[in-house]
């Protein structure tokens, strides 16, 4: 793992995907009239006979795509997580979904990333595509992990909701990092409190657990890349030990990583005080720039630190982030 | 097409509607009346155009699947006896189509997608090389009003799926009433046109009518669609005046009574 402040890079899922089709003549890459935005303008440029314009018809766009599916391809499919996931949802469940075809919905700019208000903001589509049976859902953040992840993930069975960054892109893990599509990755082990993050939210937990750990509150990180099925081993075994629970998401708290990880606390009954970071049944506007909505909304690394410290009941005033990596 | 081959295609469509009545009668209700509007539809693409060996089909409203299972046998792809299985705890013959309806390549019961499976099926043969392929889709008029269908037909013209082809089953009939009296539809042919696409405007019972459109549609180079005008009462004349298109009552007299009539046009 890499150490703060992250190097970033630019589209790093879109060069992995050419990579990926070379190999991988089954391949197809549609877009939702979003190409540049979702990285696959190289796609098209190099892979023209294999790239198909849907247009702003996204409800066509998927049930197409699972027909597509149904003759051995392989279609990614290509929009911005919101029209993604809101807009299709009833194709997603009857042209992909029921029938378990392996076609890949990658939405780009989750969450309050968007700097185009709630209409852009994908803050319930983990919520929505949790629900949806045979699904698999994806929330990566880190240039390492997105290369990584796509073969494994172009080798489900059955269909995957892959939700991205956009634009630049940290690098958190280094290049011999081995991403696992079952594991839940305890990053930093501690004894007090475990953050448990997915997606943007990563980095911030990391911030957070150092900060947390020059006051000496020992704070494990876990990183879920996976949110379903989630690992729940991995969960119940890093939130066993400790005071405290925290997930850290950048998506409503109802029905993502934090309603995930506390139906399998509950069920496995861990009796440890769980806060969940997220949009607190909320749409968020005021959006010029993200790290304006990540303080506003409180889905910031301080706000991290703050719950950490409440939750263990630590005196005094919480340890203040640091300003560089007070905005994410 | 010869006077026999008329002959031989409206007894065909009799076999439909009889087999239909037959699947309906023990439960009392369904969707007996898509079947009588689709009868010549399907026995005429059965007949002359559809090759299961090379072309696709896709039923878009599931609850016309019945239309597409009574069809079946003839074309070899199902057998006679599973029909009487239609409608019961666990059978693969659902009442509205699903991933386990045998028979035909896609359908689905949540109205309007079809027309895009039916594009990316195209848009694969076309990609896959198999330039022979058609792709035929059954549509219902009342999913014109699904703002998808207008998304897919936008795509399969600009695209050029010209070996896609519509048989769009016009019996002015959904769940609250005639089509035409919540949604004005017309000029439907006048629509698909304008989108691109070549239009047929036929007696959908007319199978002589049928056939020399499915014949233009599969020569002309655009997606095409065979628009069938059509009574989901058609061919049955037990059926009570007021009889609920979409979702018809066919208690044990009545069916008998359907029974019986088509026993005897097909004698």
């Amino acid at each position: 793992m890499l150490k703060q402040p992250y190097p970033t890079v630019m589209k790093p899922y879109g060069r992995a995907l050419v990579d990926l089709a070379r190999k991988r003549p089954e391949i197809l890459c549609l877009t939702g009239d979003l190409t540049r935005q979702t990285e696959i303008d190289l796609f098209q440029e190099q892979i023209p006979e294999r790239f198909v314009h849907g247009g702003m018809a996204e409800a066509n766009m998927i049930s197409m795509a699972g027909a597509l599916a149904r003759r051995g391809f392989l279609p990614f499919v290509h929009t911005f997580g919101v029209f993604a996931t809101r807009r299709p949802l009833d194709q997603i469940i009857n042209s992909v979904a029921y029938p378990n075809l392996p076609v890949r919905i990658v939405g780009f700019m989750p969450g309050v990333s968007s700097p185009g208000g709630p209409s852009h903001q994908a803050i319930d589509d983990v919520a929505l595509m949790r629900a949806v049976p045979n699904m698999t859902v994806v929330d990566l953040a880190d240039a390492t992990q997105i290369r990584a992840a796509l073969p494994s993930i172009a080798d489900i069975p059955g269909p995957v909701y892959l939700r991205l960054k956009r634009g630049e892109i940290p690098v958190i893990f280094d290049d011999d990092h081995e991403f696992s599509l079952t594991k839940a990755e305890t990053l930093i082990e501690g004894t007090d409190l475990a953050v448990i993050a997915s997606g943007m939210m990563l980095s911030s937990a990391i911030s957070a657990a150092d900060t947390l750990a020059a006051a000496g509150v020992s704070a494990s990180v876990v990183n879920v890349p996976v949110i379903k099925p989630l690992d729940a081993d991995s969960i119940i075994s890093a939130v066993s030990g400790v005071s405290a629970v925290i997930t850290a998401e950048n998506h409503s708290v109802i029905g993502g990583l934090g309603s995930a990880v506390a139906e399998a606390m509950a069920e496995a009954a861990v009796a440890v005080p769980l806060r969940r970071i997220g949009l607190r049944d909320t749409f968020a506007e005021g959006s010029r720039t993200a790290s304006h909505l990540f303080r506003k909304y409180r889905l910031g690394t301080q706000d991290i630190v703050d719950t950490a410290w409440e939750l263990l009941r630590r005196e005094g005033q919480p340890p203040q982030v640091q300003a560089a990596e007070a905005a994410g | 097409m010869t006077a026999v081959d008329a002959l031989t295609m409206a007894r065909y469509a009799d076999v439909i509607r009889l087999r239909a009545v037959r699947m309906v009668a023990p439960h009392g209700f369904g969707y007996l009346g898509q079947a009588l509007s689709s009868a010549e539809l399907f026995a005429t693409l059965y007949s002359r155009h559809y090759d299961p060996g090379r072309d696709s089909l896709v039923v878009s409203p599931g609850h016309y699947i019945i239309a597409a299972f009574a069809a079946a046998p003839e074309a070899g792809l199902l057998d006679e006896e599973a029909l009487a299985t239609y409608g019961f705890d666990d059978s693969a013959l659902e009442a509205i189509g699903t991933e386990r309806s045998p028979a035909v390549d896609l359908t689905g019961g949540s109205l309007g997608m079809g027309l895009s499976g039916a594009a990316g099926l195209a848009l694969a043969d076309r990609l896959q090389g198999r330039s022979d392929a058609r792709v035929f889709a059954v549509v219902s008029d009342g999913e014109l009003e699904e703002g998808q269908v207008w998304e897919a037909a936008l795509f399969a013209a600009h695209n050029r799926l010209g070996s896609l082809i519509v048989l769009l089953d016009a019996n002015d009939s959904q769940v609250d009433g005639p089509v035409s009296s919540i949604t004005t539809l017309e000029p439907i042919a006048a629509k698909w046109e304008s989108f691109g696409w070549a239009a047929f405007d036929v007696d959908g019972h007319d199978t002589a009518a049928i056939d020399e459109a499915l014949t233009a549609a599969t020569a002309d180079t655009r997606p095409a669609v065979v628009i069938g005008r059509t009574s989901t009462k058609h061919g049955l004349s037990v059926l009570p005046e007021g009889a609920d298109g979409h979702f018809i009552k066919l208690p044990a007299p009545l069916a008998e009574a359907a029974i019986k009539e088509l026993e005897a046009r097909l004698a």
